[in-house]
């Protein structure tokens, strides 16, 4: 039944959606991430978008509608609406005006709690209350450093740099952290954003039945080369995953401590470098934040970005992988 | 040293060198040359037209709170035009730099601006427009408006306030300086940390950033001191807080504010500069530093700081509306409440700007329903000012326009407001250019109110209306400008287009991007029109001169007095019999009346000790910056030792006389005489037991006048 209206309401915001789309991007397919998720968090995310929106902007539309009536009414020389000089109170009035802000925030409020502890990122009940019992979820241990994302998939003990790849119709339990600065963890049509900072863990968690690919972004700014720590997101069939797993693993390279300390030094991923790690060093995660608290940092020497086109050069030049 | 410093220091120059001059910079140099000429022209016709003396006399070492406040908003109007041109720099680079084929210049791989550079542009950008635009913008409304409508000849402390100024304006001058000298912070207005550690951030940009915000936030900081002061303590009889005009309680508010929320800042900055000086570890991620502490601490001071620039607008607006709809402010103590009530619970949502830092959903929803709750009042002054227009006469001339619009954009800001409150909706929109809509729909309130109250105070100081038509157009073209920007970054924030990004990966946001360059260029031209509407109104001027109450329909105090406003404002203090006094005198027919007689008033003198005070403390700023240890010290033992002399000399003041003062008010009638729209009556009572100036013969005022318009209660 809920979810029935659930999904009505946001049908019937699609198609409304829809109209500007048409109008400005022809046939590029939906540009609005936000109004086109694909995974539990970012739908549930979007139920409340819309409530909020209907309700709230019902009360923004008719009181703007209220104003532009007096504007025309009570405009002078015209005559329309009576005048009264000294007119300044009245405590019905008074009663709607305190009356229906407090009840439309009452309202909402009571959605907004419903809403954080549905989509908590630590333990998302949207997720964790309609996991299969012995449902075997994916983890996923994120480190971003300046400026590339780790993917570590402990189960399998191994790592992808700059791309996601997960199975469909799987929870993905994540846990982030970061070598040098904070940013933002964010895949819009997937899961919203949770903060990743240097030396601690944050947690998020997604869960999608739409086979498809997805752009991540990294949301915060976190020095020159943000705009360029992207990452594809991609979901696959149970199948498809299985076989990515192993491909996978059968690359030569692997990542140790010794080797992830190289390639978590600055690095601006103009070309969207995928690397494969078929192995990883056990506790990566772990020691990473261990290193971090106990000061280790990744400076930026000054000026690195004051000339893009000759540290590209220079970049290049060191091969880095 | 305490820290090690990338690029060498020595003990002569700090950190100073030639390599910090960017000459070689295809944008800078061109820039910095150009203001070098135009300097050297405003400094040349100053010297030839002999107007040094003048300059000094009049303006920089004045203490009368009108020509403050003047020089405030001259400076936030400077500063707001310098955030103009950062917002165009980082609308063509986000318009240019799509696409992995889009082409690069000047060392950059796409656009124009490298990402180091980029980064400095909007940090840049941010800090002027909240700080150094419409932070002194606003003050300076409040420091030529609240005393004159409470009735003062002056702020309580005239030199603090001339300090205030001079402290802001040094602040102003440190992070133009940088444009030349150094470079900015890249890690944008609020700070990051710890990208704003020296690992990560080892130039002096940041440096910059922590000093112009300390000196913004003491000057700030001191001048909320003394308006609240000045609002208390300075009244004219009669002026119970019942009557008080709702700009003064606006003001009340967010000084309130103000002076509560700004030493966190203050801290919060200290302890960066702890960190960057002297190896401290508050904010690292090693070491038993937090970062998240800094994040904490910033936004206890940056919301309630939203706020405080947003009163005084709301203030503004609640001014304006009942002027141009000929009836009093609807709901009164409503507003004075809700006022009240936005400046408490501002003090309690501050986590609202992180909610995606992972706290747990208890934390998160406490402080999404306080953020809700600033709403309510929100939501209640909307609707007061659409009661106040309801049963009214509109006249839409630009200051209104101005106002309304100001309204509307409160609806929008509000609206997504509420949305950014629900953390289920703020985690897909954090960080993205939804929030930067958002804000600057909420900003936007604040521009137009003060391009309202620039429109309807301008005849109040300085005798003169401004022209109508190029109000009017700049306010079409202005509006048609934030259409253009602001309609498309919503749509971009749906879409899922983050801030701050120096490069668009996303081709299919380009046509949007365009839209708004196309936007920005239509808001420079609507500065063209603003130039042209000061040239013109300059120009004519002497066909729009005005008598004390200039629109004809106003109702506060300041409309009481002559414009321009004399230095001493009220020859004689006028005796409140009730609230929209001017209104109720104008309704009486006693609007005119002139005291019998005159007394000496005693004024305070001139000073040169505030502006050179703020020149100390931007030679301090700038040591501080480049760590030249030794300029440091002399600053700060100069900035002491004129400190400890001005407390001993202190200002005896000096007094004018009944009759010079009789001979000025004579003047000033005569002016307005001329004009033909001022007949003066003489003689303090009027209307049985209704006073109009204070007078000894006649005993205190007992009971309210009859006819009171503003407490009429009628339903
Ligand atoms: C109805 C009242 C309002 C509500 C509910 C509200 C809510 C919010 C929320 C939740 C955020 C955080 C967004 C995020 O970063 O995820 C935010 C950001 C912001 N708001 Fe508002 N707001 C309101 C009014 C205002 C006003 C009056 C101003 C004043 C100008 C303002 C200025 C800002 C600014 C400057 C930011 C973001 C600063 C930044 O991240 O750079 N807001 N607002
Ligand atoms: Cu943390
Ligand atoms: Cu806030």
């Amino acid at each position: 039944m809920q979810v029935k209206w659930r999904n009505n309401l946001k049908n019937g915001w699609r198609y409304a959606a829809l109209a500007p789309i048409l109008l400005l991007n022809g046939c590029a397919g939906n540009p609005y991430w936000i109004f086109n998720p694909k995974g539990l968090m970012a739908d549930t995310d979007l139920f409340y978008l819309i409530l909020d929106v209907v309700i709230m902007g019902s009360i923004v539309g008719l009181t703007a509608l209220l104003v532009i009536w007096f504007m025309w009414r009570y405009q002078k020389g015209k005559n329309r609406g009576k005048y009264d000089p000294t007119w300044s109170h009245s405590n019905t009035i008074e009663v709607f005006v305190w009356g229906i802000p407090i009840i439309a925030v009452g309202f909402l409020s009571w959605f907004a709690v419903k809403g954080t502890f549905e989509i908590n990122p630590y333990n998302p009940t949207v997720i964790t209350n309609h996991m299969k019992p012995n449902g075997d979820p994916v983890e996923v241990d994120v480190i971003a450093t300046d400026w590339q994302w780790l993917f570590v998939y402990p189960q399998y003990h191994m790592a992808v740099t700059n791309e996601l790849v997960l199975p469909a119709h799987t929870p993905v339990f994540f846990r982030l952290t970061s070598t040098a600065v904070t940013t933002t963890f964010f895949i819009p049509q997937l899961v919203g954003m949770i903060d990743v900072m240097p030396g601690m863990r944050t947690k998020n968690a997604l869960e999608s039945n739409n086979i498809g690919e997805y752009q991540g972004i990294a949301s915060d700014y976190a020095g020159a080369g943000t705009s360029w720590m992207t990452f594809k997101t991609k979901m696959l069939s149970s199948a498809d995953f299985g076989q990515w797993v192993q491909k996978v693993q059968q690359s030569p390279t692997s990542m140790t401590y010794t080797s992830f300390n190289h390639y978590a030094e600055p690095y601006i991923d103009v070309h969207h470098k995928v690397a494969y790690f078929s192995s990883v060093q056990n506790g990566l995660f772990d020691h990473v934040i261990d290193e971090v608290m106990n000061g280790k940092t990744w400076p930026i020497p000054p000026m690195m970005t004051e000339n893009m086109v000759a540290y590209m050069q220079k970049q290049d030049a060191e091969h880095r992988d | 040293m305490l820290v090690d410093l990338a690029g060498g220091w020595n003990p002569m120059l700090g950190r100073l060198a030639w390599s910090q001059i960017p000459y070689d910079n295809p944008i800078l140099a061109p820039l910095f040359v150009a203001v070098v000429i135009g300097t050297i022209i405003i400094l040349g016709l100053i010297t030839y037209y002999g107007k040094w003396t003048y300059l000094w006399k009049e303006w920089l070492t004045t203490v009368d709170h009108k020509k403050l406040g003047v020089m405030y908003i001259i400076l936030g109007l400077v500063m707001l035009f310098r955030g103009f041109i950062d917002g165009l720099m980082i609308r063509t680079q986000q318009a240019w730099a799509v696409g992995t084929h889009s082409s690069g210049v000047f060392g950059a791989t796409h656009g124009y601006l490298t990402p180091f550079h980029f980064g400095q542009v909007y940090s840049a950008h941010g800090l002027i427009m909240i700080l150094l635009a419409a932070t002194p913008l606003l003050v300076g409304f409040m420091n030529i408006i609240v005393p004159i409508q409470i009735g003062a000849r002056d702020m309580a402390y005239p030199y603090l306030n001339a300090l205030g100024l001079w402290i802001t304006a040094a602040a102003g001058a440190l992070i133009m300086i940088s444009l030349f000298v150094g470079d900015f912070a890249h890690n944008g207005w609020f700070g990051y940390a710890p990208i704003f550690e020296l690992q990560y951030s080892p130039g002096v940009g940041v440096d910059y950033w922590i000093w112009t915000m300390e000196l913004v936030a003491l000057g700030t900081t001191l001048g909320g001191i003394n308006i609240l002061a000045t609002i208390i303590k300075m009244r004219a009889p009669g002026m119970s807080w019942g009557r008080l005009p709702i700009f003064v309680w606006a003001s009340l508010s967010a000084n309130v504010i103000a002076l509560t929320s700004f030493p966190a800042l203050q801290v919060a900055l200290g302890l960066v500069a702890a960190d960057r000086y002297l190896g401290a570890h508050f904010f690292t991620a090693g070491l038993g530093g937090n970062l998240m502490l800094y994040t904490n601490l910033f936004w206890i001071w940056g919301h309630p700081e939203v706020y405080f620039v947003i009163l005084p607008a709301f203030g503004m607006m609640s001014e304006i509306f009942p002027t141009f709809s000929e009836k009093p402010l609807f709901g009164y103590i409503t507003m004075v409440l809700a006022s009240l009530a936005i400046a408490g619970v501002s003090w309690l949502v501050w986590l609202h700007h992180f909610f995606t830092m992972g706290a747990g959903p208890y934390v998160n929803s406490a402080f999404s329903v306080a953020t809700m709750l600033v709403g309510i009042p929100t939501g209640v002054k909307v609707f007061n000012w659409a009661f106040t227009m309801y049963r009214g006469r509109l006249t839409f001339n630009a200051a209104m326009l101005w106002a309304i619009g100001a309204l509307f954009l409160l609806l929008i800001g509000g609206l997504t407001g509420m949305m950014l409150a629900v953390p289920a909706i703020n985690y897909m929109v954090h960080n993205s250019v939804f929030v930067v809509a958002h804000f600057h729909s909420m900003l936007l309130v604040i521009v137009y109110a003060i391009f309202a109250s620039v429109i309807y105070w301008f005849p109040k100081v300085f005798g003169f209306k401004l022209d109508e038509f190029w109000a009017k157009t700049m306010f079409w073209l202005f509006s048609a400008g934030t259409t253009l920007v602001f309609v498309p970054m919503y749509m971009l924030g749906f879409m899922g287009m983050t801030r701050r990004l120096d490069y668009v990966f996303n081709t299919a946001w380009h046509p949007y991007l365009l839209v708004m360059e196309f936007g920005i260029v239509v808001y420079m031209i609507s500065v063209l029109a603003f130039f042209a509407l000061l040239y013109v109104s300059i120009r004519d001027h002497a066909k729009n001169r005005v008598g004390t109450d200039a629109w004809g329909t106003s109702r506060s105090l300041e409309w009481l007095t002559h414009s321009p406003v004399p230095f001493y404002n009220f020859a004689v203090l006028p005796h409140i019999s009730t609230r929209d006094e001017v209104a109720w005198r104008r309704d009486n027919g006693i609007d005119h009346v002139q005291p019998d007689h005159y007394e000496d008033i005693h004024m305070p003198n001139n000073t040169g000790v505030a502006i050179i005070l703020g020149g100390l403390t931007f030679v301090l700023g700038f040591a501080l910056v480049w760590r030249i240890w030794w300029l440091c010290i002399l600053s700060l033992l100069a900035i002491m030792a004129l400190v400890i002399y001005r407390s001993f000399k202190g200002d005896p003041g000096y007094i004018i006389t009944a009759a010079e003062l009789e001979e000025m008010e004579k003047d000033a009638m005569r002016r307005e005489a001329q004009i033909g729209k001022q007949h003066y009556r003489v003689g303090g009572g009027v209307l049985g037991d209704a006073i109009a100036y204070e007078r000894s013969d006649l005993p205190p005022l007992a009971s309210q006048p009859g006819s009171s318009v503003g407490l009429d209660h009628r339903s």
